[in-house]
């Protein structure tokens, strides 16, 4: 089966290709190649964290005149926000890595492509 | 540089473990041992240990972060000279305020801190920043963000800014130790040349904070 839409492929390839019609619609400079690796997708652009706990933390030192004993609180809580965003942070990425989905990830993906590599030496 | 001291490798195999320096942990009976415990001692009877490095000892002297700093003031690895140095401050600023402790009347006695140790510590954590500024790409140019930094970045940038201030702006001939006990004082009491840089960079930060919204983490 796999081979029957091989050669459907093949065959649409060497249509573009050809000059018998009309203009050939593939007018390739490198051979018509797979690479032995896959893209990394790019995860969604995040928004930064902590965004309220800052603006208040530099209110306060804008009253204060930046004199750090006063702001105590408002820099207490600034630290347990970091604290908590880096940790959503690493449990999300760990979740990314372990479970996929259905999918394989572009990582994994690579993984295995190179250990079957592309011929491109004759045995 | 003739190598005189033994030097542990630093490419292990992944499964050897970390030493464990400290004494008290070895002093609790059997008893008193939690389940995570117990499973890490039977794990440890059976696994290698890497070796532990010359810095790391189970004496109550060893301080983590004093021998980082330590570590950091050395220079081409002679780390006899950035020991002594950091001794002398040490004992030069327990001389220091022996002597103001003498000289205070009796109401301040008790306020004046003689421990160098703690004076050092206190000192440090008065420098620590809490946010720091990272340059950010948007639309071709690049915009000063505030973000805040790790527990590890903001030692070291204590530990930095006072070892550059040390180093660059002394008088021609006061000795490192004489001017770092000076700035540790300063440290101390919230003034000096590092507390001044550390709120001119929160400064910095809150002229910009309309930018913090560029970061994406």
């Amino acid at each position: 089966m796999a081979m029957q839409g091989g050669t459907a492929l093949q065959e649409k390839v060497s249509r573009m290709l050809s000059r018998k019609h009309k203009k050939p619609v593939l007018k390739p400079n490198k051979p018509l190649v797979l690479k032995d690796e896959v893209a990394n997708r790019k995860i969604k652009k995040g928004e930064a964290t902590c965004v309220t706990e800052m603006s208040m933390m530099m209110a306060c030192w804008k009253q204060n005149n930046f004199v750090d004993t006063l702001c105590s609180n408002e820099m207490q809580s600034f630290y347990k926000c970091v604290e908590k965003a880096q940790i959503a942070v690493k449990n999300k990425s760990e979740q990314h890595t372990i479970g996929q989905s259905g999918r394989l990830q572009p990582k994994q993906a690579t993984i295995l492509l190179k250990r079957y590599p592309n011929l491109h030496v004759e045995i | 540089m003739i190598r005189v001291l033994l030097v542990r490798w630093s490419r292990y195999n992944p499964y050897y473990l970390e030493p464990e320096p400290r004494k008290e942990v070895y002093h609790i009976p059997e008893t008193e041992l939690t389940p995570e415990q117990k499973e890490e001692r039977e794990l440890k009877s059976v696994r290698p240990i890497k070796a532990a490095t010359n810095s790391v000892t189970s004496s109550v002297f060893n301080d983590p972060v004093l021998s980082k700093f330590v570590n950091m003031m050395m220079k081409d690895g002679d780390k006899i000279i950035a020991k002594g140095i950091i001794t002398q401050t040490l004992e030069n600023m327990k001389r220091k305020q022996v002597e103001k402790y003498h000289k205070a009347p009796e109401v301040k006695k008790a306020e004046i801190e003689c421990n160098p140790y703690v004076i050092f510590h206190q000192a440090l954590e008065n420098c620590k920043p809490v946010i720091g500024l990272a340059s950010i790409q948007k639309g071709g140019k690049f915009y000063q963000v505030p973000i805040p930094l790790t527990d590890n970045r903001r030692r070291f940038l204590a530990m930095k800014w006072m070892i550059t201030e040390c180093r660059d702006n002394k008088h021609r001939r006061t000795l490192m130790y004489e001017k770092l006990s000076q700035e540790l004082l300063a440290a101390f009491s919230k003034e000096g040349n590092v507390v001044k840089r550390k709120h001119e960079l929160h400064k910095m930060a809150e002229s910009n904070r309309a930018y913090a919204h560029y970061r994406w983490w």
